[in-house]
Parts: C-alpha cells; sequence; structure tokens
C-alpha cells in the first residue's frame, strides 16, 4: 500500500475515516516508520489545539454591558422618600389653603406641644412653622397679586403657575424616562 | 419541549430577569472574547466587538428559535459581527478570499521566533507555540480553526456558521492542520 497522504492522515486522527479506510491506514502505519511519524506529528499537534489558550476578558465587561442593559431603576428608599414627600406637599396645600390653623385640632396640638418637651413635640412644633412660614408666603403672594391685579386674573396666574409647575414635573420625568430606554436599546 | 441549560436562561432573560442574563454572559464572555481576539488581533476592537456581540444578542433574543442550539445561534452572531467588522477594515487584515498561502509571509510577526528552535519544548510550551503560529495563519484558515476548537464545534456546526459547504470547512481544517505541522517541523518543534 502506499504510503498516506497527510489529508488521510489527520482525517484518521479526526475519526473521520469509514472503517474499512480506517483499518488499512491504521494497518499501513504498523509497517510504515514515516507514516506513523507524521501521524504521531499530527497527534501532538491535535493535542495542543484541543487545549486551547483561552483570553481573559476586562473584569468590567460584564458589569458595563448589564448598566446600558438594565439601566439603575429607583431604590425603594427613594420612591418611598418620593411618596412621603408628596404627602407632606399634599397635606401642607390642604392646610395654606383652607386655612386650617384655627380648626380645634391643630390649637389642640399646639396646645399639647406647647405644654411638654419631647422630641415628638419638637418635630410637630417644627412642622407647624413650616406650616405657618407657607401659610404666610401664601397669604402674601396672593395679596400681592390681589393688589397688581383684579381678582379673577388674580386666580388665573396662580393656576397657570401651578400648571407651568406640574408641566416642569411631567416633561422632566418623561425625559428621564426617554434616555432609560434608548440607553436600553443602544 | 425540553429546555437546555442556556434555553432556561434565555427565557428568564426574555421575562426580565438581569441575573439570568449576567449568568449567559459569564458562561459565553471566555469563549467569545477569546475566538474575536483572535480574529481581530487587537484587545481594544475585540473588547468593543465583544460587547457589541452581547448588545446585540439581548437585543434580538425574541426571534431565537428554540428548536436549535443557542451556541450555534449566538457564535453565528458573532462570526458575523467579527467578519463585518473585519470587511470594513479590510486593509488591516489579510484577505479572506486569498487562496495562495505562502508559509514564509505568515510568520512576519515577532512573537514568533523562527530561530529559536527549541527542541524538546515542555509540552505546555509546544501548546503556546501551535496557539500563537495560529495567529499568524491566513484568516480564512484562521477562523475555522477557531470555530472548531475555542468553541469546541463540529463540522456541520462550523458549515452552519459560516455558510460554506461542510467539505469546504474539512478541507480547509486539514489545511491548516497541514500549515501548522510544516512550520513546527521548520522550527524543530516537532522531532
Amino acid at each position: 500500500m502506499a504510503c498516506l497522504s497527510d489529508e488521510k492522515i489527520i482525517a484518521l486522527g479526526e475519526g473521520d475515516l469509514n472503517a474499512i479506510e480506517a483499518s488499512r491506514s491504521r494497518d499501513h502505519l504498523l509497517v510504515c516508520p514515516a507514516c506513523r511519524l507524521a501521524a504521531d506529528r499530527y497527534r501532538d499537534l491535535n493535542q495542543s489545539l484541543s487545549r486551547p489558550m483561552f483570553s481573559e476578558p476586562p473584569a468590567d465587561m460584564i458589569p458595563h454591558v448589564l448598566q446600558h442593559l438594565y439601566p439603575a431603576l429607583p431604590r425603594y428608599t427613594s420612591v418611598i422618600a418620593a411618596i412621603a414627600a408628596s404627602l407632606v406637599f399634599l397635606i401642607t396645600w390642604i392646610y395654606v389653603y383652607f386655612d386650617f390653623s384655627s380648626s380645634s385640632l391643630i390649637q389642640a396640638l399646639r396646645l399639647t406641644a406647647d405644654g411638654t418637651s419631647s422630641w415628638l413635640v419638637n418635630i410637630i412644633k417644627a412642622i407647624s412653622a413650616v406650616y405657618n412660614a407657607a401659610q404666610a408666603a401664601f397669604k402674601a403672594g396672593n395679596a400681592l397679586l390681589n393688589m397688581l391685579l383684579p381678582a379673577p386674573l388674580a386666580t388665573v396666574v396662580i393656576a397657570g403657575s401651578l400648571l407651568v409647575f406640574s408641566g416642569l414635573l411631567v416633561f422632566l420625568f418623561i425625559g428621564s424616562m426617554r434616555k432609560k430606554v434608548h440607553a436600553k436599546k443602544s | 419541549m425540553i429546555l437546555d441549560e442556556d434555553q432556561v436562561l434565555i427565557k428568564k432573560t426574555l421575562r426580565g430577569e438581569r441575573s439570568a442574563y449576567e449568568e449567559l454572559m459569564r458562561k459565553y464572555e471566555k469563549k467569545i472574547f477569546s475566538f474575536v481576539i483572535r480574529m481581530v488581533r487587537n484587545e481594544d476592537v475585540a473588547v468593543d466587538l465583544t460587547q457589541d456581540f452581547f448588545f446585540k444578542i439581548y437585543t434580538v433574543m425574541d426571534k431565537y428559535n428554540f428548536e436549535y442550539k443557542f451556541s450555534t445561534w449566538a457564535y453565528r452572531i458573532c462570526y458575523n459581527l467579527v467578519i463585518d467588522h473585519i470587511r470594513k477594515n479590510q486593509s488591516q487584515v489579510d484577505s479572506l478570499d486569498d487562496d495562495s498561502i505562502s508559509p514564509r509571509d505568515l510568520f512576519a510577526s515577532e512573537n514568533v521566533s523562527r530561530e529559536d528552535g527549541f527542541k524538546n519544548l515542555a509540552r505546555e510550551e509546544t501548546r503556546d507555540y501551535v496557539w500563537r503560529v495560529v495567529d499568524q495563519i491566513p484568516l480564512k484558515f484562521r477562523e475555522l480553526i477557531l470555530l472548531r476548537y475555542i468553541q469546541d464545534l463540529k463540522y456541520d456546526e462550523i458549515a452552519a456558521i459560516t455558510s460554506l459547504p461542510v467539505g469546504t470547512v474539512k478541507n480547509r481544517i486539514f489545511k491548516a492542520k497541514e500549515i501548522l505541522k510544516q512550520e513546527m517541523e521548520k522550527d524543530g518543534m516537532l522531532v
């Protein structure tokens, strides 16, 4: 039998020959030192290739990808803080708008606060002071507007200011959401 | 339908589970990066392409067909991404269609020292040497060696990824091995 071609030796090493061809090739290798040497060399080469050298990717690669794909969502604490701030704002507004400062409940709270000195009382006092300041500012602003503008127009200006403020908040919120969606898509 | 480990992770990722996609990336990052860096031979480009690959996979994941192996689908995307990059930067790399092989020109890189000729090197050193030689062979052979041994794919899977006939894949891998053997013999790495 003639010497085996390189292709046949490689195919034999890869188990890619049919049973008869493989058997004939193995028989030939037993009697042909040159082909046996070539087969040994391909075997060594295959062994080296079968244990590939992997390259280590940078450690920050996956965190970087994740950061882009999953933009940080607001944490629970910040959501709770936002809800609390909204509640405080709403209560302040109701308190100022309906002028509850003279109501019996508020008066009772004030009297209780005046008579004691615990930390809770100090908090109530602080909140009450903020309410009073906000109420005073609202009244002053209202009086100024009423002085400068006729009554219906002053109301329109106040309503308009509130609308602009709300619009600004909505705009900022939508802007941040669009930014997140864009980051996710990119 | 029984899902394999990768497919379970894909399902979870599609449901929005960040940790599932992280696990999937951790599983493949080394193989993908090793493949890409050996194809483009530039670490910064390889990092960018590997990241692009993970972005792409995430973006088109909803189009994945669960009847096929995820790895084959993913490697095909990776392969196309790398080949597109190489074609756009054709001047920096050797031709994909160059059939002529001139082994003498392959080893111009200083990474492979032809003069050393150390004999009877330890197995690990031989392996390092072989893989450095792999980095120098023409792209059309290198890509198949990388898919076969880095990605551990079968001939038919490589054929599906590269859109080449199985026979061509086999012939090119055989040819690549002949080149590698010749170079090792010249350098006295095989005695």
